[in-house]
């Protein structure tokens, strides 16, 4: 149970991932789980031939991971309105292969294995239960730089850009900055959960990072909905609680989650934190109505 | 600092000359040429069609000019992207108002302290103090900050970016027809923000059909008809003009 919670919130780091550049800066990627694994992989190898500890893993898992998102943004952002997005699905089908193929680093086929687990200053985490303090306490500050960060002039430019690039251009916002800055963020909240999950669990095989897990973040967040980090919340939460009652249905989870994220985009294209809102709403008006009645 | 630009003798900000713009054949501007000093309100007036957006799109940088240059600040604009314009103090609004719609009121206007900061490398100071004053002006001292920007009207939209423009405190301010779909009373309060703007030394150029604003408030007006200039003038010499008159009531020679 503890696992499937310190799961979850690796998950959910990166939804929160997903709720920066597509919440907030509206560009969406398919590439999350790959940019994800680049962050296992490097922790991982960091921990496994080098005697830094696991804070510097974690610390060049991030800034690895952000780099390279950035620096890919640059040349991707290029591209406009959707070609990101396919862009963003090649990135993910070549990291995969090179997850895959990459022996030295990655393990090839047969994996990365015997990834020490948290070590901080010599405290040894080596119960689930340490592990989840260890994710939990990264889960809650990833969240408040997120919060941080959407009332920060620089979250107020992603916003600009995602709700109008011709406007924000007129106010001196440089769009293939700002957007790769957002990728490049993305990358790093991607890179922390990459970190955790190499120590978490011990063992990489490229079959954790692959577009149907990328798609899985998207859906988690279309759930949940894209206004805010409760949005990523509610949606990881719900995924990871459907998907361990049901695992007996496993091999139709796919198809679940598919037509539900259709229904749910027809019905409620804010997603279901968005219906909540305007639950409150149409609450509301009844009661105006019904005052207004009255009097 | 806006005490220090109203003493000093008026300070040329834009040059255009010759700015010509063709979309394959047709030709949206045709040689223009003018000037826009600190403190002045230029008027831009013409029939639609005329070329008058396309030649803010150009001043702003979203076109390159087909041919001739445009100066501002004594730097050559040509190949800046839009974004460096306007970091170097060029506002703009839209014909139709360009807000961001998921933000709330507060987020649209902050955009503006935004930009001022982006430009200064330093935080504006006394936002709270100038922007009651704007807010003021612009008549929309009732609204709640914290509404989403759709709870406004039309005009209040259009009214709040001009609130977000003169909020990051531009050199110069190109308003495309600020008054369009506007009421009467709401088009007072586009001529209480242009008087504002000049009051702070931010040369004006204003796109209007409302001739009743433009005569009134703009310094000079030039005239495009068909992406020429035709004429150049005081209010006063321009509502004499015959070719003006033509162009605008028909029967000119080239329509």
């Amino acid at each position: 149970m503890t696992h499937v919670l310190s799961m979850a919130i690796i998950n959910y780091l990166c939804v929160l991932s997903v709720y920066v550049l597509l919440g907030l800066c509206g560009q969406n990627s398919f590439a999350q789980a790959g940019l994800w694994g680049v962050g296992a992989y490097m922790a991982g190898n960091v921990l496994i031939h080098t005697a830094m500890g696991s804070v510097a893993a974690f610390v060049i898992a991030i800034v690895g991971t952000a780099l390279l998102a950035f620096g890919l943004g640059f040349a991707f952002f290029r591209l406009r309105m959707y070609y990101f997005t396919f862009a963003s699905i090649g990135l993910m089908t070549i990291l995969n292969g090179v997850f895959m193929n990459w022996e030295p680093v990655t393990g090839g086929a047969t994996g990365l294995k015997n990834i020490p687990t948290f070590n901080l200053f010599g405290l040894v985490a080596d119960s689930e239960v340490s592990k989840f303090y260890i994710i939990m306490t990264i889960g809650i500050a990833a969240t408040i730089l997120v919060e941080v960060l959407f009332s920060s002039p620089l979250g107020r430019s992603f916003m600009a850009i995602r709700d109008n690039e011709m406007c924000a251009n007129s106010m001196g916002i440089n769009s293939l900055l700002t957007k790769s800055i957002a990728f490049g963020i993305s990358g790093a909240l991607c890179g922390a959960a990459g970190a955790l999950y190499a120590s978490l669990s011990g063992y990489l095989s490229y079959q954790s990072f692959t577009y149907a897990q990328s798609t899985i973040y998207l859906v988690m967040i279309m759930i949940g909905g894209t206004v805010s980090p409760v949005g990523a919340i509610a949606g990881t939460i719900i995924i990871t609680v459907l998907s361990e009652c049901f695992r007996s249905l496993q091999n139709y989870m796919q198809l679940i989650y598919g037509l539900g994220v259709i229904i749910l985009m027809i019905v409620q294209p804010e997603g279901l934190l968005g219906g909540w809102k305007s639950l409150h709403e149409w609450i509301d008006k009844k009661r105006i109505s019904k005052d207004a009645a009255r009097s | 600092m806006s005490g220090s630009i109203k003493n000093e003798s008026p300070k040329t900000l834009l040059v255009l000359d010759g700015v010509c713009k063709n979309f394959g054949g047709v030709i949206a501007n045709d040689h223009v040429s003018f000037k826009l000093h600190s403190g002045e309100v230029l008027g831009l007036i013409g029939p639609n069609g005329a070329g008058k957006t396309t030649l803010i799109n150009l001043i702003t940088g979203i076109y390159q000019p087909t041919q001739g240059t445009i100066t501002f600040l004594g730097q050559p604009m040509n190949g800046l992207p839009t974004h460096k314009r306007a970091m170097l103090g060029m506002g703009r609004t839209f014909q139709h108002p360009h807000l961001l719609g998921r933000c709330d009121i507060s987020t649209n206007i902050i955009m503006g302290a935004d930009m001022y900061n982006r430009r200064h490398g330093a935080a504006k100071e006394d936002i709270d103090g100038e922007l009651s004053e704007l807010l003021e002006c612009a008549g929309l001292e009732n609204i709640k900050m914290d509404d989403p920007i759709d709870k406004l009207s039309y005009g209040q939209q259009k009214l709040l970016e001009v609130v977000r423009v003169l909020l990051s405190q531009p050199r110069i301010m190109l308003l495309d027809e600020p008054a369009a779909g506007l009421n009467n009373r709401e088009g007072q309060y586009v001529a209480a923000l242009i008087k504002y703007a000049v009051s702070k030394g931010i040369g004006v150029l204003l796109i209007e059909h409302s001739m009743e604003l433009v005569m009134s408030i703009c310094d000079d007006i030039t005239v495009l008809n068909f992406g020429q200039q035709i004429a150049f003038g005081t209010p006063a010499e321009i509502q004499n003009d015959e070719e003006v008159i033509h162009a605008y009531l028909g029967g000119a020679k080239n329509a």
